[in-house]
């Protein structure tokens, strides 16, 4: 559902769309303007309604019979129906995208270069509207040869071996995973298939210590891939919880921990609860945070972090 | 039933488009139907602003001209609201699809597609992403539009801004110089006017509305480096200066990956020299009893009491 600027903006663009466009079909349109075709219809409802001059009448004349889209008078319109400049922010949001996609370690040099040249015709074509989007950057964090490894085994549908990291158990360990996408939110990962665990699983990739492309071909089974606009790490509410305290030192961990619930502590510090499959995740988070905040429950999870500590000051005669 | 923003605002465009002379307010509302269910001038004048302002969201260039009697008129040039001529081949053009999916911000994530709308309407072919690549730029902090807005308009900016280990916010008083995302968050960088200045700020410890306060008055840098200063915070920016720990073997892999030396000590134990930069006693606390710090005393001292906080549960 979009609001009334953005529907704007799209009629706007179907004007000057439909004008080089005798009789286009409904399908195609649709598919240009990242819409439904009942969207597009719902548009094309509103354009008769609009009319080109203040002295009135000039009623854009286009109707559709479901299949095809006919304008019946554009000579009325040949000023509103010309391309139409680039905004500030729709130079921004595209150029802004384009170049840190470009500067995404590992990426095809095919690909890197299309983008550097759409890039610079863009600016180009955007005059002053592409200013201020030099103010914005965007970095991708990434390993490039891993990518390009990952980047291949897709392209040709291989398998791939691999020795990943887990900080969780602070150790490595050896997989065989079918790879399905790779995505970057401010790291780059990997998601596919993995043959040890039976699962989808995301790997990132800087941490994955070393990695070779398999002869065998890469058969993941079809799942649908999950929806990532809700974060990386989604928890279930059937997972574990676990209530850290923190201090005002510690209060980070609500920034990069996803939490059920943060409150206020009268100290400037947060009582944090979270959920996790593997709550056992947790204990480097209380080892590191020293006097900035503790592990309130589970007890178990506390009490090894305690006994950590403990092991640890022993090499030091304490 | 009132007539819908979207009708009105397009006829609102196309009137100002299609006239080759400024045409009057008095004109533009006697002939949009939606601007008749309007009575009061003063709301048909709030109204016919706040559309105007719509309307330049939107990239539409309105020149405003002052007649002899003193009635301004309002017209859209037809040469000012061009796209210039822009010929994409197919590579460039899926380079762009592509780039219109990446932004999940919401406003620029309709940008992005009124953009890619406006390129296919002017004649760049359809082409769709089609890469098993997904780059998502996230950006959930509050006050990223605002700042964004500000950046772009060179306006200083008040806000509420707690520091990592603060109790409570303080005000600030910014002119915001350039955002940068590292690691999925966003950062702003800027001349500080109470401090005198360079300073760089993590948007997610802005609590509360971003307010504009006048104008720029110092000069804004050629290039802005915020990722930088940022990563030095992290402790990744580069240093001479190295710890030396025992690290148990076949443990603590992203240390072994960093170290600039690794000796093996006996069957269970390596030494290894790592880059000591800011946040390295945090890091190795992670590691509990696998690690031991020998040099230098200062960072044993931290890492001792780290650990002692813990040990006391």
């Amino acid at each position: 559902m979009s609001n009334a600027i953005d529907q704007t903006r799209r009629m706007l663009s179907l004007v000057t769309y439909l004008r080089e466009r005798p009789g286009a079909r409904v399908d195609e349109v649709a598919r240009a303007f990242g819409v439904t075709e009942a969207e597009l219809i719902g548009d094309l409802n509103v354009l008769p309604l609009c009319g080109t001059s203040f002295r009135g009448g000039d009623l854009l004349d286009i109707d559709t019979d479901g299949e095809h889209i006919w304008w019946h008078n554009p000579d009325t319109a040949e000023d509103v129906a010309q391309p139409l400049r680039l905004a500030a922010d729709e130079a921004t949001a595209l150029l802004v995208a384009a170049r840190a996609v470009a500067n995404l370690p590992g990426l095809r040099e095919g690909d890197r270069q299309a983008l550097q040249r759409a890039a610079a015709k863009l600016e180009a074509a955007a005059g002053e509207a592409a200013g201020a989007s030099g103010r914005l950057s965007v970095t991708f964090e990434s390993e490039g040869s891993v990518f390009a490894t990952v980047d291949r085994a897709l392209t040709e549908r291989r398998r791939l071996w691999m020795r990943y990291y887990s900080p969780a158990r602070d150790t490595l360990t050896e997989r065989e995973v079918d790879p399905i996408r790779l995505f970057a939110v401010g790291h780059t990962y990997v998601e596919g298939w993995c043959r040890l665990s039976e699962d989808m699983r995301t790997f990132r990739l800087d941490r994955v210590a070393e990695i070779r492309l398999l002869d065998a071909p890469s058969d993941p089974p079809r799942i649908e891939p999950r929806d990532l606009s809700q974060g990386l790490v989604q928890p279930s509410g059937d997972d574990p919880e676990v209530v850290i305290e923190v201090g005002p030192g510690g209060r980070w961990v609500a920034e990069y921990y996803p939490h059920d619930s943060a409150e206020e502590q009268p100290d400037g510090g947060l009582r944090i609860t979270l959920r996790t499959p593997d709550p056992g995740s947790l204990r480097r988070l209380a080892l590191r945070l020293g006097r900035d905040g503790r592990i309130v429950s589970p007890p178990d999870l506390a009490d090894g972090a305690r006994e950590a500590a403990v092991r640890a000051l022993a090499a030091y005669g304490e | 039933m009132a007539i819908a923003k979207a009708e009105r605002l397009m006829n609102l465009a196309l009137c100002l488009m299609n006239t080759r002379r400024p045409v009057s307010k008095r004109e533009l509302r006697a002939s949009i139907e939606a601007y008749h269910e309007v009575t009061s001038d003063e709301s048909f004048n709030r109204m016919f602003e706040r559309d105007k302002d719509d309307l330049r969201e939107l990239g539409l260039v309105i020149d405003t001209v002052e007649s002899i009697d003193g009635e301004f008129g309002y017209l859209a040039r037809r040469d000012r609201n061009r796209l210039p001529d822009i010929a994409l081949d197919p590579e460039e053009a899926a380079a762009l699809a592509l780039a219109a999916k990446v932004w999940q911000q919401a406003r620029l994530a309709e940008a992005a597609s009124g953009a890619l709308q406006k390129l296919r309407a002017a004649g760049v072919p359809y082409e769709d992403a089609n890469s098993a690549l997904e780059p998502r730029i996230p950006a959930p902090e509050p006050a990223f539009e605002a700042l964004m807005l500000a950046t772009r308009e060179r306006r200083a900016v008040a806000f509420d801004y707690r520091k990592a280990n603060a109790a409570h916010p303080e005000p600030r008083l910014l002119e915001p110089w350039a955002l940068e995302c590292w690691r999925g968050h966003w950062y702003v960088a800027g001349h500080d006017r109470d401090r005198g200045a360079v300073r760089v700020f993590r948007l997610s410890r802005i609590t509360g509305r971003v307010k504009v306060r006048g104008g720029f008055t110092a000069e804004v840098p050629d290039h802005v480096d915020v990722r930088e200063t940022v990563a030095r915070w992290a402790g990744e920016g580069a240093t001479a200066v190295t710890a030396r720990i025992r690290l148990r073997r076949d443990s603590g892999y992203p240390l072994r990956a960093r170290a600039v030396a690794t000796t093996p000590v006996d069957a269970e134990w390596d030494e290894l020299e790592v880059p000591y930069g800011h946040g390295l006693d945090a890091w190795l606390a992670e590691f509990g009893p696998d690690v031991v710090v020998l040099a230098p005393e200062e960072l044993r001292a931290d890492l001792l009491d780290r650990l002692r906080a813990v040990a006391k549960g």
